[in-house]
């Protein structure tokens, strides 16, 4: 047997592009075939004249034999007495195999085993599709071939599911990702069995009574195919076994062609073949989803009412109803994901060739500087966000918008930890944002734009490819930085989004860097984090892209305890950061106009506001020294803004609270501050739920006219409140429990109380009545709401000092009633 | 020989790596934990509700060394972990009673 031992496995070779690997395939299986029936003739016919055919399956079958991958023989047994009494001669002819070097995986089965569908071996079916005979009993082996055909055309259903479930098994164990940085060649997503997928679906479905067909590949899956064969091939005759594993090692040697080696770009070949296959394998997937449910085909009828005159829905998918329009309308695409974004609506594989086609023209469009920041922060914020930018990846549409982001496209940046490469990185870390569970998930409807958070997250590691050339763990940073400024621009973002976008790229490491090394428990590890992150909105959204930046490395990173300790550092934060309201005022302002206002206001005002906000509330209250108050009502985004700047005089914040419950609206947000010289800014964030404001432009001036009348005393605001609707009577179920909490120790100088109810129209009003008429006076306050529950901070003291227990409990009391009103 | 476990802060893991490697300690096994000591831990409120923190996340670092190897490597492991506050953790000392190398089957204290 030696002789041709020695040409069976044969020595390493480059790995070129010119070789003809199917030759070299069929050879090898042409080799094994003539060792089986010299051996067959030997050991077995002489003993076993009939009743016995060897017949070769699977990849064997196929004439594809890899140079160390196993040799799939079928022994095909008239019954099972043969195996049980012929076991020494087969055994034998087994052993002579395996001592010439053939790692022979043999199977041993009745023509009616091989005849019927076995659920928990799905294997044996489909590797029977590619059935060659060898030797042996030809009779017998014709009752199987000939029944075949009718066996798999009556069972087609049966056996489409079986594999289906097997190959959906194996992406999910590869996390639906082809972007892996040391795939396995024959298993992950991409690889060969994603090609033999799709041949052997088209086999089953296009198989008749009479005949398997034999499909041809079209071309771009031959381009795959032969690629993947000839890496397989390369991995085999490098490591001497069956090794399909494309190690980091192994991609440092195959990428070395003699002319030095630039293992990136070798890899990107990689992905641009492995993308084409899992393409291949995904589409014959729908279109097994399309065509095998009853139920399906209804559901699907329900979604196309969604169409619209710029897109139709079929079948789940999206389509373009005038592609063409691309070419005048190149925002058009923009639109389209805008659809995909909200409804959560895969592209078809048409609207994807046809946006293909068109990218040089989408790229001519977006290299002009326009202002695509409201189309993008549509498309951004919506729920389905992740899938839109995944689809606009994979078009290639995200790097016409975003030419820098293809330096990531595909990047490698070899990692004991990191899965993915980086591009593929990014998308998971948007898709974990968007789905991160339990109280990360309450954080997300917390952050007030989604969409600036997400494309922080698409920059935040942009820059990886230029961390050889930046010193230390966070090299990236920097490059990242300038990459996600140059794109803000390029679309004409915003200043203050792209302030924090840039404050969350700068910044996305800083918290695992302070769960990994610093003491939560130390108050000045805690203080030195809240300093550099600012406010309790960046905190909120600094903590998101933390939170999906780790679970992005890989899979099992976000353990349970990361998480916690995530949290942990996450209440720590937020707690300093509503503690230090009544602590630190800002000494010495270092302006030139309007030093008078700032100083002695929380240094908190100077983190919350830009410069043109301090400069209008300067001019405000240059307007104030006139008649002692200055009002400002204008509007924000999806509400309204008042600020208020005049002399401090008591029970001055509910008077203010009052006068917008008065009118109907809905306060969101508050801000009371004082300054050193007794001056205080209010600001109010409310909204107008039946859009007096908007609809009524007189309103808005008797709102404001109402207000300075009110705060100075020429308005009693009971009177604005007797005509308001009562408020409704908290249900049975009531969602949010009230808890009313004293803290002695937040300030120096004053009481915190922190009061969670359910919101209502007017509540703010009634819980700072219940403080003043108790005789509180209130230094600081900061109001939030999340969904129905408001939440209240408010800093109190009784005639200039903390609260006393009796005070706070007499004080609780009243909050409480005005919690819930009768 | 004796197994050395010693539970610390999470924060401190680098620090006792590097010592115990700058004193020729080469293998270990870390683990992410969690637990508590006397002190319990502490309620914390936000946002209204109350998180009782009772089981806190710290590291735990096996080492197995010679029996002469023993009081060097706790004291190294204590002057790098320590910071004086409750929650600095604890190491235990255990016997054990064979080491073996999966590779190529040796046995003993050569194994370590």
């Amino acid at each position: 047997m030696s002789p041709s031992g020695q040409h069976l496995h044969p020595a390493p070779q480059p790995f070129t592009a010119t070789s003809d690997v199917l030759i070299s395939l069929a050879e090898r299986a042409n080799q094994v075939d003539q060792m089986v029936s010299q051996a067959a003739d030997a050991l077995l016919f002489p003993t076993i004249p009939d009743g016995l055919a060897l017949v070769a399956v699977g990849g064997y079958g196929r004439r594809q034999l890899f140079p160390f991958s196993d040799v799939d023989l079928l022994l095909l047994c008239e019954n099972e007495t043969i195996p049980r009494e012929r076991k020494p001669e087969i055994s034998a002819f087994l052993q002579r195999l395996w001592d010439a070097g053939l790692r022979v995986s043999q199977s041993v089965r009745t023509p009616e085993e091989c005849l019927a569908v076995h659920e928990q071996n799905t294997e044996l079916n489909i590797s029977l599709l590619d059935q060659r005979f060898l030797a042996g009993d030809r009779p017998l082996y014709a009752k199987l071939s000939k029944k075949f055909p009718r066996f798999v055309q009556s069972n087609r259903d049966a056996l489409m599911r079986n594999l289906v479930r097997l190959t959906r098994e194996r992406h999910t164990k590869y996390a639906d990702t082809f972007y892996h940085l040391e795939p396995n060649v024959k298993e992950t997503p991409g690889g060969l069995r994603d090609l033999q997928f799709v041949r052997w679906m088209e086999q089953l479905r296009d198989a008749d009574a009479t005949r398997l067909t034999s499909p041809e590949a079209p071309d771009e899956l031959r381009e795959a195919f032969r690629f993947l064969a000839r890496l397989r091939f390369a991995l085999h005759t490098q490591s001497g076994r069956d090794q399909n594993l494309l190690t980091f090692d192994a991609q440092d040697a195959l990428a070395d062609n003699g002319e030095g080696k630039d293992v990136a770009a070798w890899m990107r070949e990689y992905y641009r073949q492995a993308r084409a296959a899992n393409r291949a394998a995904l589409r014959s997937l729908e279109l097994w989803d399309a065509q095998s449910s009853a139920l399906f085909a209804q559901f699907v009828g329900w979604r196309s009412r969604l169409s619209n005159a710029d897109f139709s829905v079929h079948r789940e998918r999206v389509h373009f109803r005038s592609p063409h329009q691309l070419e005048s309308d190149p925002e058009l695409a923009l639109r389209l994901f805008e659809f995909v974004a909200r409804h959560g609506i895969r592209l078809s594989n048409e609207a994807v060739n046809q946006l293909e086609s068109r990218l040089s023209r989408l790229r001519e469009y977006f290299d002009e500087n326009r202002s695509l920041w409201p189309a993008l922060n549509q498309i951004l914020s919506q729920t389905h966000a992740p899938l839109a930018v995944r689809s606009m990846h994979e078009t290639g549409v995200l790097f016409a918008l975003f030419p820098g982001l293809e330096q990531i496209e595909c990047l490698v940046v070899r990692d004991f930890f990191h899965r993915y490469t980086v591009d593929e990185h990014t998308l998971v870390a948007i898709q974990n944002a968007w789905s991160a569970p339990s109280s990360y998930g309450e954080l997300l409807r917390e952050v007030p734009q989604k969409g600036v958070l997400l494309f922080a997250l698409l920059f935040h590691d942009s820059g990886k490819a230029h961390s050889e050339a930046a010193a230390g763990y966070a090299g990236h940073v920097e490059a990242s930085l300038q990459a996600g400024d140059a794109a803000m621009r390029r679309i004409r973002m915003p200043a203050p989004e792209r302030d924090t976008v840039s404050f969350l790229i700068r910044n996305h490491m800083e918290l695992s860097s302070a769960m990994r090394s610093r003491d939560l428990a130390d108050p000045k590890a805690i203080h030195d984090v809240a300093q550099a992150v600012g406010t309790e909105d960046r905190l909120k959204a600094l903590t998101l892209v933390t939170y999906a930046d780790i679970s992005a490395v890989n899979p099992s990173v976000m353990t349970p305890w990361r998480s916690s300790q995530l949290w942990r550092l996450y209440m720590a934060v937020y707690r300093e950061l509503t503690r230090e309201l009544s602590e630190e005022r800002i000494a010495d302002a270092a302006f030139e106009s309007g030093a008078e206002l700032v100083e002695g206001l929380p240094v908190r005002y100077l983190r919350t506001h830009s410069q043109e906000e301090i400069a209008e509330h300067v001019a405000l209250a240059v307007k104030s020294e006139a008649r002692g108050v200055a009002v400002d009502i204008h509007s924000l985004e999806s509400a309204w803004q008042l600020t208020a700047i005049t002399g401090d005089r008591p029970g001055l914040f509910a008077r203010m609270a009052g006068t917008l419950a008065g009118f109907g609206m809905n306060i969101l947000r508050a801000e009371a501050f004082s300054n050193r010289r007794g001056q205080v800014l209010d600001t109010f964030v409310f909204a107008d739920p039946t859009r007096t404001l908007e609809l009524n432009p007189s309103e808005l001036d008797r709102l404001r006219t109402t207000a300075e009348r009110v705060i100075l005393g020429k308005l009693d605001v009971r009177d604005l409140l007797k005509n308001r609707p009562k408020p409704k009577p908290l249900s049975r179920k009531v969602r949010v429990r009230t808890a009313i909490r004293f803290d002695d120790e937040a300030s120096t100088t004053a009481t915190l109380i922190e009061i969670v109810a359910e919101d209502r129209p007017g509540l703010l009003y009634d819980l700072a009545s219940a403080i003043s008429s108790s005789g509180g006076n209130i230094e600081v306050v900061l109001i939030d709401t999340q969904a129905n529950r408001a939440i209240d901070v408010f800093y109190v003291t009784v005639g200039g000092r903390k609260l006393t227990v009796d005070e706070q409990s007499a004080m609780g009391e009243e909050l409480r009633k005005a919690c819930t009103p009768a | 020989m004796k197994k050395i476990e010693a539970i610390i802060q999470p924060f401190k893991l680098d620090e006792v790596k590097e010592a115990l490697q700058a004193i020729g300690v080469e293998g270990m096994t870390i683990s992410e934990v969690r637990g508590h000591g006397r002190q319990k831990g502490h309620k914390e409120v936000y946002r209204g509700q109350e998180y009782t923190v009772d089981l806190l996340p710290k590291v735990k670092v096996e080492v197995v060394v010679g029996d002469g190897r023993v009081d060097e490597v706790t004291r190294t492991i204590v002057e790098a972990a320590r910071t004086g506050k409750i929650g600095d953790g604890k190491i235990f000392v255990l016997d054990v009673i064979e080491a073996i190398r999966i590779r190529n089957d040796d046995r003993g204290e050569s194994v370590l």
